[in-house]
């Protein structure tokens, strides 16, 4: 390690000039390298491309022709009619119409373009209204055909409106106040662009009794990419400029306090480079990873100039003064460094993707700015002309507001010892009980401030509605329409039964043909097992003999056509009205709990069809009897203008269903309840057919993805964790100091989720993710603060006279650090996104918390285990200077 | 110099529009003449109509259906009876229309649903809804009236007459206006493209495969051609159906009796074949 350390010393201090030219050359490469950067803010994409939930809710989408949604909301509180007045209306007329035009031609979509999917747009004027009218007469239109002329158009509407229950709640709201224009996209990507489009349009409206708000999953994942770019690129600057204020105030020199800002910028412009250049896009996680950078890459360098600062003096000089104080803070600083990137190291270990980007190109960035700091600061420092350097050092500023108030800081600890370890334990074990208390959910719509308009959007539009965040409930045939084997058995004895009423009376024709009939089945069979095709080929097969038969054979064949068509029809098992009905008692379940808003299913289709063709009247919204009642009912809903939109609920082979579930809030906890109580209610209740049950959906994904983010980052930490210990140990050469060492860390983590779960905030992604953060951070102090304690207590000999030096450059430096790091980062506190705030809280917490905890309670533990700790000290220490002699 | 180009350009003008008034076919005339040929070839007709539905992942569905078509004679009324088949799940279920030919009044429709066990009445309000869920339009089948739209010859060809047509109005049906490349011979229109806004093509119906049809009319031997496969496909949705018409049968004598609430419970037995 000396040599080594030498080796750089000696390097960096006299050449200088060739670490300059390094330095450069590596900015303009990394620089080059940072062309069109890409990026990636699809949070679906912090699930890896395998995840089974991720697969299945891909295939869903697919099979059901789901697609992403938009809601624009339009509230009307000040009108008596509230929506249905005939300006809102119109207006909604007018957005929808204008919606309709939001798609761009994209060769390379399936669809030949991208934007708004015209055809599955709910609105009053893009949907069909059916109904019952007098004389046994029914109607299908538009619910709204054009703009209605007048209040009473717009009333009629309203009538029409509330007559379909399908839609209560949902387009509209039971107090007639919000009315939701609902615009499917072709891909999620494109909601923050249709976002800034209607905004667009919206503003251009005559102001009127209505407000707009637009919401939903898309947009608020669309938007958190976005503003998460554009606010780092006001948060950042805010952040170093009260870096740069902080610097200031300490060190007065704005020749060396550049250093510190051209340390972090150099690892940030490293490592974004490295990862343009490796491939890896920009994602929203990784977005974070400048301001991370930022914070950590300077730490180092702080200690180097707070301690260059407090021992420079003009006759020492320059160079005299960056040996020895990259002499003692060599071994320190490389170890804080090691640390804090194996910490983000082990993210790579953890099951999401963007986490192991970001872990690993964080820990390069961490290492990117030791090297730097070591070598370039002292070539920086050689070649500042003397002059600049006048008057700098703590001699000339000895009324120094640090050095009295730290000494007498020390004082206080050196006495009180016992005091404080015991009023740390209370608070620890405070602590640890609100970790208990911590809730885990996460929430998109609670990433913005409460003013943001995508949040009162959410507000406003759950209060009025039934929820409009989605998932969807996938019920599937467990046959998942395949023919069991010994179902073919059954078959062959109900065709013979067919003929058996008078079996004696049979001519040879008939008998021909069932055996033909059975011969033909089994050889479909053989090489078609999906009752789809296996029922159309053999049906096929009877109907051609049908017609090219003699009479007596051809009657026979007809018979066993009309068996076979309606076998078929049994493996539709969601033509099953028994299903159904199953299906509707677990909706109705779900809302009676309050596990859910809202939920459509093809059941409900089904009732209103069968509601409007019998009467209209509320007591026939209820399932048909047979199935042949509800294959015409499907029937009739497909006689519309949008004939499909029946296999968004279920699929054409009627062996799956997509149940469409909204809840009020965007909460995962909510989705995860509902999750539970689907899974016990099928349980408990047993369906008439086997079914399987499983969600997809936005919202049910962001709980896949809280779940593997939350366990992910708690493993990897966990790891990390471990992995820092035995560094530490290795470092001091004792477990005792490297368990000292580990508590500053584990206190400051205790601590901050104590505070988080005392306070009820949830746990989420962002603070998860800032978890990471905190180990490779919380633990530097500590090091520092142990190893020149143990410097200094080889010279001193006794705690008692090592502790007032180390409350001087030392504490110094810490404290220094703490406030830079801390204070720095408050500015995040003021952007509109709730992750820039946590970032700024938690950083602000981890370093006052490790800080305090390293200033005040380590030195109170060392006093206390003073003998304990240099006795076993001492040994090794002895048995160190025997290898040496025998070496 | 201004005055020579006019002159030549009306000159050219007067080339073509006579050139168009050559076969002696105003716009109206041809798209008269292609609605009989599509609609009313005959005393009536029968057959099967087979219909495949394609959607965009490729799933297909079938729906098969027996129908009768009669002319009112002197009149451009029409009946026609629709007895489904398959699926079997509704099987018999029957749709029937009364159609006046006149422009303002209605068509009657009624609808049979053996598994509810209803008879309804369609109000008359949209044609332009699905045909039996496939990508055909009510319209399609029993045809638009031609006094809805107001018609253009644009383009006449050796073999077909290109006609764009413009509703009178708007505000009643989703297209902005559609082209019809209707065959000189025959009349029959050969492909039909439907336009949205800002000439978005979103649906086409072609025909793809005609056939001449032998029939006496009035004791001679007449000649139908009839289209036997037609397809409709929405671009939209990435939907096609292919409807083709199987064991036709014109002028065979349909009651007229068969076209009444009667016979939507209890069909002709010839139907249910």
């Amino acid at each position: 390690m000396n040599t080594f350390k030498k080796l750089i010393m000696e390097f960096s201090i006299k050449r200088y000039r060739l670490v300059w030219l390094f330095t450069l050359i590596t900015v303009f490469v990394s620089l080059f390298l940072l062309r069109d950067i890409k990026i990636d803010t699809d949070p679906e994409n912090m699930l890896e491309q395998n995840e089974p939930a991720r697969i299945f809710h891909n295939n869903a989408k697919k099979d059901f022709q789901l697609s992403d949604t938009i809601v624009l909301g339009i509230f009307n509180e000040k009108d008596k009619n509230g929506v249905f007045s005939r300006e809102t209306l119109e207006k909604v007329f007018e957005l929808t119409e204008f919606a309709k035009g939001l798609r761009w031609e994209d060769k390379e979509s399936p669809r030949g373009y991208s934007g708004v999917i015209e055809a599955d747009i709910v609105s009053p004027s893009s949907i069909d209204h059916m109904e019952n009218k007098k004389e046994g007469t029914i109607s299908f239109e538009w619910l709204m055909k054009s703009p209605p002329k007048n209040q009473t158009e717009a009333d009629e509407i309203r009538k029409k409106a509330f007559s379909n229950q399908l839609l209560k709640g949902q387009m509209f709201s039971k107090d007639a106040k919000v009315m939701c224009i609902y615009l499917p996209l072709t891909q999620k990507l494109l909601s923050y662009r249709i976002y800034q489009e209607l905004t667009q349009k919206i503003n251009s409206f005559e102001k009127g009794s209505e407000s707009f708000h637009i919401a939903g999953l898309p947009v608020a994942e669309g938007a958190i990419g976005v503003e998460m770019f554009t606010q780092m690129n006001t948060a950042s600057p805010l952040a170093m400029a009260v870096i740069i204020l902080l610097l200031f105030l300490f060190f007065r020199k704005p020749v060396l306090i550049i250093l510190p800002l051209i340390i972090s910028t150099f690892s940030i412009l490293v490592t974004m480079a490295a990862m343009n250049a490796a491939g890896y896009p920009v994602h929203i996680l990784s977005s974070m990873l400048p301001i991370f950078l930022m914070s950590i890459s300077m730490v180092d360098c702080v200690h180097v100039l707070s301690e260059f600062f407090d021992s420079y003096t003009e006759a020492k000089g320059r160079k005299n003064t960056i040996t020895e104080v990259m002499n003692t803070l060599f071994q320190p600083m490389f170890y804080t460094s090691l640390t804090t990137a194996a910490g983000f190291l082990s993210l790579t270990l953890a099951p999401i993707p963007p986490a192991r980007v970001f872990g690993g190109f964080l820990s390069i960035g961490v290492m990117a700015a030791w090297v730097l700091t070591i070598i370039f600061v002292p070539a920086y420092i050689m070649i500042i002309p003397k002059k600049y350097l006048t008057n700098f050092g703590i001699r000339q500023n000895s009324n120094n507001f640090f050095t009295t108030n730290l000494n007498k800081l020390g004082f206080f600890i050196f006495r009180n010892s016992k005091k404080i370890i015991f009023s740390f334990i209370i608070i620890i074990a405070i602590c640890i009980w609100g970790i208990t208390e911590i809730k885990i959910n996460d929430n998109y719509a609670k990433r913005f401030s409460s003013s943001h308009p995508l949040r009162i959007a959410d507000s406003i539009l759950n209060k009025h509605l039934d929820g409009i965040y989605t998932a969807y409930l996938v019920a599937e045939d467990k046959n998942q329409g395949i023919v069991p084997d010994h179902y073919i058995q059954k078959i062959v004895s109900d065709i013979n039964a067919l003929f058996i009423d008078n079996e004696n009376s049979h001519p040879f024709s008939v008998l021909k043909a069932v055996e033909d009939a059975e011969n033909k089945i089994r050889r479909i069979y053989e090489k078609e097992k999906t009752a789809e095709v296996f029922f159309e080929e053999a049906a096929a097969y009877s109907d051609y003999k049908y017609t090219h038969s003699p009479e007596n054979e051809s009657e026979a064949w007809d018979k066993i056509n009309e068996y076979l068509e309606a076998e078929k029809e049994k493996f539709k098992v969601f033509k099953n009205p028994d299903v159904l009905q199953y299906i509707s008692d677990l909706q109705d379940y779900l809302a009676a709990n309050s596990l859910t808003g809202k939920s459509q299913s093809a059941a409900d289709i089904v009732k209103k069809i069968n509601q409007e063709l019998k009467s209209g009247k509320p007591e026939d919204f209820i399932l048909p009897k047979s199935s042949k009642g509800v294959s015409e009912c499907y029937i009739q809903y497909q006689q519309s203008h949008k004939p499909n939109d029946l296999w968004h609920y279920v699929t054409p082979d009627f062996s799956r269903t997509s149940i469409r579930v909204q809840f009020e809030t965007g909460d995962s906890m909510d989705m995860k309840k509902a999750v539970a109580a689907v899974s016990d209610y099928v349980k408990l209740n047993k369906p008439p057919v086997d079914l399987s049950f499983k969600w997809a959906g936005l919202h049910y994904i962001n709980l896949v993805l809280e779940k593997r983010l939350v366990f992910g980052f708690l493993k990897s930490f966990a790891g990390s964790f471990i992995i820092v210990f035995i560094m530490m140990t290795f470092l001091f050469r004792s477990a005792l100091w490297g368990f000292l060492c580990m508590i500053p860390l584990s206190a400051t983590l205790a601590i901050i989720y104590g505070i988080t779960g005392i306070i009820g905030k949830d746990y989420d992604l962002p603070i998860a993710v800032l978890s990471a953060l905190s180990i490779g951070m919380a633990v530097d102090f500590a090091i520092h603060f142990l190893e020149r304690s143990r410097e200094v207590y080889k010279r001193k000999g006794s705690w008692e006279t090592t502790w007032p030096e180390m409350f001087k450059e030392p504490a110094r430096a810490i404290t220094r650090n703490v406030l830079v790091i801390s204070v720095g980062f408050l500015p995040l506190l003021t952007a509109d996104l709730i992750p820039y705030k946590t970032t700024g809280l938690m950083l602000f917490s981890i370093m006052l918390f490790s800080g305090i905890v390293t200033i005040i309670l380590l030195p109170a533990l060392i006093k206390e285990m003073e003998t304990f700790l240099f006795k076993i000290k001492i040994k090794n220490k002895a048995l160190e200077f025997t290898k040496e002699c025998e070496e | 110099m201004k005055k020579e180009i006019l002159s030549i350009a009306v000159f050219i003008l007067l080339i073509f529009t006579s050139a168009s008034y050559s076969a002696g076919l105003t716009a109206d005339e041809i798209v008269k003449k292609a609605t009989h040929a599509s609609l009313y070839q005959g005393k009536d007709i029968k057959g099967k109509i087979s219909i495949e539905i394609t959607d965009s992942l490729g799933r297909k569905r079938s729906r098969v259906l027996n129908m009768m078509r009669k002319n009112v004679p002197g009149s451009d009324a029409q009946k026609y009876f629709v007895l489904f088949l398959r699926p079997a799940d509704i099987k018999k279920m029957v749709f029937m229309v009364l159609k006046h030919g006149v422009p303002e009044q209605d068509d009657d429709r009624w609808l049979y649903m053996p598994g509810l066990d209803l008879v309804k009445r369609i109000a008359a309000s949209d044609k332009r809804t699905s045909f039996a869920g496939s990508d055909f339009l009510y319209e399609d089948i029993s045809g638009r009236n031609p006094m809805e739209d107001i018609h253009t010859l644009v383009e006449t060809t050796d073999k077909y007459y290109l006609i764009k047509s413009t509703p009178l109005k708007p505000e009643r049906v989703e297209f902005e206006y559609y082209n019809a490349y209707i065959d000189k011979n025959t009349f029959i229109p050969l492909k039909i493209e439907y336009f949205k806004q800002n000439s978005r093509l979103y649906r086409t119906i072609k025909a793809e495969k005609i056939e001449n049809l032998i029939s006496v009319e009035n004791g001679m031997e007449v000649t139908y051609p009839t289209v036997i496969l037609s397809i409709a496909q929405d671009i939209e949705n990435r939907s096609t159906s292919k409807m083709k018409l199987e064991n036709i049968e014109y002028n065979s004598g349909i009651k007229d009796e068969y076209f009444s609430e009667r016979y939507l419970r209890r069909p002709p037995k010839m139907l249910l074949r």
